[in-house]
C-alpha cells in the first residue's frame, strides 16, 4: 500500500522553516562567537602575563631585585633554563578566603649570569564574565530580532497568500452542475493572476463541455422519441394486418418487448437529464404516507402477495410531488422485481425513515455499485438498471441518504430524511 | 366523426390516419405548422392530435389560436417531450389529453374515443356495444341492462376493448394502458391473464362472448 505522504499548510511550513533555520543560524553563531570571544580573551590574557612579566625581567635586569607581588608576580632564581610553561592554577587568595583560578605564565631567563624563572598570574574568573556577558546578551538580542522577523513574516506571508487561499476556497466551492461562473479574486501578484487564469480557463472549459453533454444526453433522449413512436405504431399497424402468421406475431412481440425497454430506459435517460438539470422546482411540503398508500394499492394488484406493512406514519416532507412517486415506485418495483424465496415485500414508514424490505437468497455482490447506473447483478435480467441510479439521484436531490445491507434472508433498503 | 393529425413525421402521421379510420372516422392530416394552423382555422374537427413540436411553429400556438376564435374542438396533444410543465401549459391552454410518444395507437385511440364522447356532439356517457353498455362517468357495465359487477380494472379493461373493438391487443398494449411504467414488471407476473380470463368469463357468463384470442397470445375484441 502506499505510504500516504504527510501534508502541511503553507503557513505552517513557511513558518517552520523560517524557525528551523533561525535557530541553527543562532547555535552556530553563538557557538562561534563563544570561542571567538574565548579565543581573543585568552590571547589579551596572554598578552597582559608576557607584558608583566617582561616588565618584571626588565625590572630585574635594571635592579636586580626579585618582585614578588603574591599571587600575581613572582621572581625567582633556578639552577637551570626550561621551556615557558602556560597553565591554569588554583590557589588560595587570603583576601578572598577561597580557591580562585588563575591562568600562570612561566618564563625563565639569564640575567648577569644567574637563571632566573618569571611567573605572572591573573585571575580567569574576570574573563569568564565577560565571556558570558557577551554570549548572553548576543542571544538576547538575536533571539528577539528572530522573534520580531517571525512574526513580521508569518503576518506578511499571511496577507500575502490571502488572495490564493480565497481563490482556493472559491474552487473548492466551484460545482459543475451549479450554473454560475468560477470568480477568482485578482491579487496583483503575477503568479496567482496567471494561475487564477489558467484554473478560469479549465473550468470554463469543463463547464461548457459538461453542458454541452448534458445536453447531448437530453438531445438524443428526445431524437430517439420519435424514430420509436413510429417503430410503434408501425407495429401496432402491422399486428392488425389481416395476413400475419402466429410465428409472425410472436416474432412482432418480441420486437415490441425491446422497443417497450428502449421506451423505459429512453424515459429514465430523460428522467436522469433532467433531475440533473434540477428541473423539478415544483417543491412544497406532502405527506410522503398518502401517496405511499395508494402506490402500494397500484402495486399489490400486480403482486402476487399483497405488501406486508409494518408501519405507516405521517411524515411531512418537502418534495417534488412527481418525484416522490418516482422514488417510491422505484423502490416497490425493484422489492417486487428482485423478490425470491419465501417472505412477503414489508414496508415501513416512520418519522424519520422509509424502509423497504424483500426476501432475496442472498446478498448484493457489489452494494457499493447498487446505485450506479448501469449496474445489474445478473447480466441476464430485463430491467434498465436505472431505477436505483434514480432513487439515489432523488435522495441527493433532497438530502437524503440511501443505504442497503442484507440481513435475515431479506433486502433491506433505507432511506433516512435528513 | 372528423378529426384531424397535426403531425410532422409521414409515417407516424399515416399509421394514426390509418388507425383511426377504421372506426369510421374521417381523417384528415396536416404534415406543418402552417398547414395545420390554416385547417383548425377554416374547418371544424371533432379532435385534433396535435404534436406540440411542429417543425415551423409550436402547436401550442395553435391551441391559442384554437381558443382564439372559440371552436369546441377536442384536442389531444402528443409530444415526444415527457415533460410536466409541457403538460399543464397545453391542458391550461384548454387541451383534453396529453399523450407523450411513443405511444401505441390503441392508446391514443382510446384517449380519441374519451374526448369525442365528451365531445359537443355526443356529451354522452354511454357507449354502447350490442348488448354491452358502458357507463363511463359511473363506471358500471350492463349487459342486456343487467349490472354486472367488475373490478376497476376489469372495467378500465372492458372501455380499452371496447375502444379498441376489432383491433388486435397483444397483452404487452393491454399491460402497457392497464399499469403504464409498471407492465415491465409482467415478466415476473401472469397478472394480464388472470384480469383478462376474469373478465372474459364474466361477459361469457351474460353471454356476450367478444373477447377472442388472436395469434395464440394476444386478443380481440369482435363479434363473431
Amino acid at each position: 500500500m502506499a505510504q500516504e505522504r504527510k501534508t502541511y499548510k503553507l503557513l505552517y511550513k513557511t513558518s517552520k522553516t523560517f524557525l528551523k533555520t533561525s535557530g541553527a543560524l543562532m547555535i552556530c553563531a553563538t557557538v562561534i562567537l563563544f570561542f571567538y570571544t574565548q579565543y581573543l580573551l585568552k590571547a589579551e590574557l596572554q598578552e597582559q602575563l608576557e607584558s608583566t612579566n617582561a616588565r618584571a625581567i626588565e625590572h630585574l635586569n635594571l635592579t636586580g631585585e626579585l618582585l614578588v607581588v603574591h599571587p600575581t608576580l613572582s621572581v625567582s632564581s633556578v639552577p637551570n633554563l626550561l621551556a615557558p610553561v602556560r597553565k591554569d592554577t588554583l590557589i588560595f587568595d587570603p583576601f578572598q578566603e577561597e580557591m580562585e583560578r588563575f591562568q600562570e605564565y612561566t618564563e625563565y631567563v639569564e640575567s648577569q649570569g644567574i637563571f632566573y624563572k618569571v611567573t605572572s598570574r591573573a585571575m580567569v574568573i574576570d574573563t569568564d564574565d565577560f565571556l558570558i556577558a557577551i554570549i548572553l546578551s548576543f542571544m538576547v538580542i538575536l533571539l528577539a530580532s528572530f522573534v520580531f522577523l517571525f512574526y513580521v513574516n508569518k503576518s506578511r506571508n499571511a496577507k500575502l497568500w490571502a488572495p490564493f487561499f480565497t481563490n482556493l476556497e472559491r474552487i473548492k466551492g466551484f460545482s459543475l452542475k451549479s450554473q454560475s461562473q468560477l470568480d477568482l479574486e485578482d491579487s496583483g501578484i503575477e503568479e496567482f493572476d496567471e494561475l487564477n487564469k489558467e484554473v478560469k480557463t479549465l473550468t470554463d472549459k469543463i463547464s461548457f463541455d459538461y453542458q454541452n453533454l448534458k445536453q447531448f444526453t437530453e438531445d438524443i433522449s428526445h431524437e430517439i422519441q420519435t424514430p420509436l413512436a413510429i417503430i410503434q405504431a408501425k407495429i401496432d399497424t402491422f399486428i392488425n394486418a389481416n395476413s400475419i402468421s402466429d410465428e409472425q406475431f410472436e416474432q412482432i412481440t418480441s420486437v415490441q418487448k425491446e422497443v417497450y425497454r428502449l421506451k423505459q430506459l429512453n424515459k429514465r435517460l430523460i428522467l436522469i437529464a433532467k433531475l440533473n438539470n434540477n428541473q423539478f422546482k415544483n417543491v412544497k411540503p406532502l405527506d410522503i404516507s398518502t401517496i405511499l398508500k395508494d402506490r402500494i394499492e397500484s402495486f399489490e394488484e400486480i403482486a402476487s402477495n399483497p405488501f406486508q406493512i409494518l408501519e405507516i406514519e405521517s411524515v411531512k416532507v418537502a418534495m417534488d410531488e412527481y418525484l416522490t412517486e418516482v422514488l417510491l415506485d422505484n423502490l416497490l418495483s425493484n422489492a417486487l422485481k428482485h423478490q425470491e424465496g419465501k417472505g412477503d415485500i414489508q414496508v415501513r414508514l416512520s418519522t424519520n425513515e422509509l424502509e423497504v424490505s424483500n426476501p432475496g437468497i442472498q446478498s448484493i455482490k457489489n452494494p457499493d455499485k447498487l446505485f450506479l447506473r448501469f449496474y445489474k447483478e445478473n447480466e441476464g435480467q430485463k430491467s434498465t438498471g436505472l431505477g436505483l441510479a434514480i432513487v439515489k439521484k432523488i435522495c441527493d436531490l433532497y438530502g437524503f441518504t440511501i443505504s442497503y445491507h442484507f440481513d435475515l434472508d431479506r433486502h433491506w433498503f433505507t432511506v433516512r430524511f435528513s | 366523426m372528423k378529426i384531424l393529425i397535426a403531425e410532422d413525421e409521414i409515417e407516424l402521421q399515416h399509421s394514426i390516419q390509418m388507425y383511426l379510420e377504421r372506426d369510421g372516422h374521417l381523417c384528415e392530416t396536416a404534415s406543418d405548422f402552417e398547414e395545420a394552423y390554416d385547417k383548425v382555422v377554416i374547418y371544424d374537427y371533432d379532435v385534433v392530435v396535435l404534436d406540440i413540436n411542429l417543425v415551423t411553429g409550436s402547436g401550442l400556438d395553435i391551441l391559442r389560436a384554437l381558443k382564439d376564435h372559440k371552436k369546441e374542438t377536442g384536442i389531444i396533444i402528443c409530444s415526444a417531450n415527457n415533460s410536466l410543465e409541457d403538460k399543464l401549459k397545453g391542458l391550461d391552454l384548454g387541451a383534453d389529453d396529453y399523450i407523450t410518444k411513443p405511444f401505441h395507437l390503441a392508446e391514443l385511440n382510446s384517449r380519441v374515443n374519451a374526448v369525442l364522447r365528451r365531445g359537443k356532439y355526443g356529451g354522452n356517457d354511454t357507449i354502447t356495444f350490442n348488448e354491452i353498455k358502458i357507463n363511463t362517468v359511473s363506471r358500471t357495465a350492463y349487459i342486456n341492462d343487467k349490472s354486472i359487477a367488475l373490478t376497476k380494472k376489469e372495467f378500465d379493461l372492458l372501455l380499452f376493448f371496447v375502444s379498441n373493438k376489432d383491433r388486435v391487443l397483444s397483452k404487452e398494449i393491454i399491460a402497457e394502458h392497464l399499469w403504464g411504467d409498471h407492465s415491465d414488471l409482467m415478466d415476473n407476473f401472469d397478472f394480464i391473464y388472470v384480469h383478462i380470463n376474469n373478465l372474459r368469463k364474466k361477459l361469457t357468463a351474460e353471454g356476450a362472448k367478444y373477447i377472442k384470442t388472436a395469434y395464440g397470445s394476444g386478443y380481440k375484441f369482435m363479434e363473431d
